[in-house]
């Protein structure tokens, strides 16, 4: 009797140890292939941006007075939905003046919406990088709202899909610059290649508690305000 | 900000563990690795199925755009980059296959055992995506780990198991399980899910991802849901029941002896002791049962703080 016990015993640890390994397994099987993917998508990307131009914004502090022209242009002409901000302007209250920064989405070299969204609802255009979201394409899922860690991607209750800065690109293609930085009458805010922002000195992808750069890569270069 | 994934989420996400752990236990029963009780052998198969399909519906109805214009959805498979396509995938494959082999084992047929298996890791998948969705979320430090999946999948066993039992008592009236197996492997993956819990308090709070994974964590252990957390979460849902497998576990090794020898004199003896002998059992029942329930509610307090404690890297206001 003793020994068909053990027997019992045994099976059942074995079991255990299947249910382990055939877990590992279906993880271990299961993970690589989407880190492999995401990190084969980045390097694809990332080549095709070195021959491709990639187009930002630049903001400098010093310059802003912080008269939001910007974010009114940007509501006019971008039609907000109700409820959405594609830009805002940020203030940081000190013993002095306040200090401001406008931000919106940062057409980022690494788009973590676009990697998140379930229908393919963001596409970085090829000739010069801009993140566009098609909000007929989008079911609302919300899963980019987490994943941007700049809070570009608005929800829309009205209509219920997503919106975000589109860098005004068919101004772009027109010709034209970007409602917001037309409006800028300090000329605190500018768009350009990449390459040309990040030769102004003193340009910072990173400021204050903003996330770290190195996770999506923005296109947006800050001229931090110097201690005067 | 306000909350972005509500309560459906949630459900959702507890569902689909559900339904994949039901799933495995029936498969597992099968492969006799949990007792060979018929019961364990079917439930789960039945149940699978329509607890995942019921959870994804109510996905649906949690999008925004979606819901107006169902034609949207199947753009739901376009991009493979995404985690959720990847679900949605898993989901629909998963449904299918586990009604179709809750459906032949309804119909007493002989399920395909290609179809079985299939399904197993389909089920696997299920579970560990339910996890990853969350764990790819790189600015969300509290979700940002791999243990996420872990702990995901271990839950859904351990859920699934115990719906199963408990539907297995119901559905075919009472009829017993090997309590003792059941017993092991639920003081196993209780016992997995308090260390990978452990884990991952400890990893947010020295700070490995960084001070809002840490503000996460504070979030669930002595802020706005350590109620649920340790009420619910750890009273309810694994201390109190891993504490109760350990005593039956240790109360049904013992009566497996004794048992084999009363029956061989009952079997000469009374008919009052032969239902004396059965009514000792019934009581085990009824509290593994009762932690059984325990469990599921666990289950779903572990998604519900998992996606309330989500605090994104910034926060939005800038400092």
């Amino acid at each position: 009797m003793m020994s068909k016990l053990h027997s019992r015993i045994n099976l059942t640890r074995r079991a255990v140890l299947k249910i382990g390994v055939l877990t590992t397994a279906s993880l271990v099987i299961g993970v690589p292939p989407i880190r492999k993917l995401q990190v084969s998508d980045v390097q694809a990307a990332d080549a095709a941006q070195s021959s491709h131009k990639q187009l930002g914004f630049s903001y400098d502090q010093n310059k802003c007075i912080g008269c939001k022209q910007c974010v009114y242009a940007c509501k006019k002409v971008n039609k907000w939905e109700a409820g959405v901000e594609w830009r805002k302007v940020h203030i940081i209250q000190t013993d002095k003046k306040p200090i401001f920064l406008s931000m919106s989405c940062n057409h980022c070299s690494d788009p973590a919406c676009l990697k998140v969204c379930p229908v393919g609802a963001y596409s970085k255009r090829e000739k010069d990088g801009i993140v566009v979201h098609n909000s007929a394409k989008c079911v609302g899922c919300k899963y980019c709202m987490y994943a941007c860690p700049y809070h570009a991607p608005q929800f829309g209750e009205t209509s219920g899909a997503i919106s975000k800065c589109s860098m005004c690109y068919q101004r772009i293609d027109e010709g034209q610059n970007p409602a917001c930085v037309e409006a800028c009458p300090a000329k605190a805010l500018q768009y350009g290649d990449v390459e040309e922002l990040k030769k102004i000195a003193g340009a910072v992808t990173q400021i204050a508690n903003l996330p770290p750069a190195e996770m999506t890569k923005p296109s947006f270069y800050i001229i931090p305000k110097k201690d005067s | 900000m306000g909350e972005i994934w509500g309560w459906l989420i949630v459900i959702y996400l507890f569902m689909g563990g559900l339904g994949a752990g039901a799933y495995l236990t029936s498969f597992a029963a099968g492969r006799g690795w949990i007792g060979k009780s018929p019961a364990l052998q079917r439930v789960g198969y039945y149940i699978s199925g329509p607890i995942v399909a019921l959870g994804t519906l109510l996905l649906v109805f949690d999008l925004g755009q979606g819901l107006k214009k169902p034609w949207l959805l199947i753009g739901l498979l376009m991009n493979p980059r995404s985690m959720m396509t990847w679900g949605v995938y898993i989901l629909a494959c998963f449904i299918v296959v586990a009604l179709l082999v809750g459906f032949f084992t309804w119909k007493k047929k002989e399920v395909p055992k290609a179809f079985i298996f299939v399904g197993a890791f389909l089920a696997l998948a299920t579970g560990t995506y339910t996890g990853l969705l969350v764990a790819v979320v790189e600015a969300v430090p509290f979700w940002n780990t791999y243990l996420m999946p872990v702990l995901f999948v271990v839950s859904a066993l351990s859920t699934g198991i115990s719906i199963t039992s408990i539907l297995s008592y119901v559905m075919e009236k009472g009829q017993k399980t090997d309590e003792r197996k059941v017993c092991k492997i639920h003081i196993v993956l209780v016992g997995a899910e308090m260390i990978l819990l452990a884990a991952i308090f400890a990893s947010m709070f020295t700070g490995r991802h960084g001070a809002v994974g840490a503000e996460s964590a504070r979030m669930i252990f002595s802020g706005s849901l350590s109620l649920p957390f340790w009420l619910l979460l750890v009273g309810v849902g694994l201390v109190i029941p891993i504490l109760v497998f350990i005593v039956n576990y240790f109360k049904l090794s013992q009566h497996q002896s004794k048992v084999q020898s009363k029956i061989e004199v009952v079997s000469a003896a009374s008919y009052e002791g032969q239902s004396k002998a059965l009514t000792e059992e019934f009581d085990c029942s009824r509290s593994l049962l009762t932690v059984d329930a325990g469990v599921i509610i666990g289950g779903f307090i572990l998604r519900y703080v998992v996606i309330f404690a989500a605090l994104p890297i910034w926060n939005g206001v800038l400092k």
